[in-house]
């Protein structure tokens, strides 16, 4: 009954898990793993997005569907998109219809993309964690009172002669004191609106 | 001798910016043994969702620079339709001079030695505010902001925050 209900294409279908789920479950030995990943990408059949972000980090001002369309008809030619980019050429536009294959991972999570924070915060990148300044009491006014020292230094770092120093390493210290000071304002006036918001609701 | 010019040249960028610094920016060279690589910080602009973070960057300058643009990476988290997923920010001022053989952007919107860094910052500040969404860089964010733009706005504002470690 079942049997005369199924088509090719799902025969197909149940062959092709069957054949994963024994494998899988007989061979999940380390070296499968590799064997997998390359069936991703079979030689050809659709584009390497490694190539692609290869080519557009050669060549920043490439459009990625232009590469992956270029790509796509010379075979996955890297060295040819290259040289025609090279040569000055450039990349034709790719027709309206052509939709480039999105990487596995993206196709897997639509609404949430792979959004792993790669970066550290700028607070733990410059080291800055020792210079936040304790939260204002709730009690004081907000404006003036823990950031008078830092509004100090900060309008000194403004003045537009103490910014420029002749000594290199004067210049160099202050250029990172401003970088500091861009990042801790930031941080307490985004604190601040926090504390607003906070108040309202 | 071209690159004793760059470095003089950038040298000069580097004191006007620090004497006369545009609002919102921060910028000099990493390390000044090397004058071609820089650090650049950007504040979001306001009135959109960007408001309120710092965006680093790095800048990194060509031997011939001016004659050819340099290229700009952001060392953040950044969910812009302009900004590669790897950070590479695409604009039309970091374009080398000469036409767009696909015809997008006039000749003058591109790089040219009577640019600035400060220009290039500043451009990049307004592209924050306002995407070009006629050449995306980065497709996933480009629909969002088309098609999605709370979801977008949201995950701006998240990246802000992380970013100053909030």
């Amino acid at each position: 009954m079942a049997e005369q209900t199924l088509n090719i294409p799902q025969l197909l279908a149940v062959l092709v898990v069957g054949f994963l789920a024994i494998r899988w479950y007989f061979f999940s030995a380390p070296s499968a793993s590799g064997q997998q990943h390359a069936r991703h990408h079979p030689p050809g059949r659709s584009v390497n997005p490694a190539h692609v972000d290869q080519l557009t980090q050669m060549f920043p001002q490439l459009d990625r569907r232009s590469v992956m369309w270029d790509l796509q008809r010379n075979g996955g030619n890297v060295a040819a998109t290259t040289e025609r980019v090279l040569a000055g050429r450039g990349l034709d536009a790719p027709p309206p219809s052509f939709q480039p294959p999105t990487p596995p991972s993206r196709i897997s999570a639509p609404g949430t993309q792979p959004s792993k924070p790669i970066h550290p915060d700028l607070i733990t990148r410059y080291n800055l964690s020792a210079k936040i300044l304790p939260p204002t009491p709730p009690s004081s006014s907000n404006d003036n009172p823990t950031t008078t020292t830092t509004a100090a230094t900060s309008s000194g770092a403004r003045g537009s002669e103490a910014s420029w120093s002749a000594n290199r390493n004067e210049r160099q210290a202050l250029l990172q004191r401003r970088r500091d000071e861009m990042i801790l304002a930031a941080r307490r006036k985004m604190e601040e609106r926090d504390r607003e918001r906070g108040k309202v609701a | 001798m071209a690159s004793s010019l760059a470095s003089k040249r950038l040298f000069q960028e580097y004191r006007t910016l620090t004497k006369d610094p545009p609002d919102g920016v921060t910028a000099g060279p990493v390390n000044e043994d090397d004058m071609f690589v820089w650090e650049a910080l950007i504040e979001g602009p306001g009135g959109t969702p960007f408001e309120g973070g710092i965006f680093p960057a790095e800048l990194k300058f060509p031997k011939d620079y001016p004659l050819m643009p340099p290229t700009m990476k952001f060392t953040c988290d950044i969910w812009h339709p302009n900004v590669y997923p790897n950070g590479v920010v695409c604009i039309s001022i970091l374009h080398p001079p000469g036409d767009d053989p696909n015809h997008y952007e006039q000749a003058s919107e591109r790089w040219s030695p009577i640019q600035s860094v400060e220009k290039i910052l500043l451009s990049v500040m307004s592209m924050l505010a306002e995407p070009n969404d006629e050449s995306p860089a980065n497709v996933d964010a480009s629909r969002m902001w088309r098609e999605r733009r709370p979801e977008f706005e949201r995950r701006v504002r998240e990246d802000v925050r992380r970013g100053l470690g909030l």
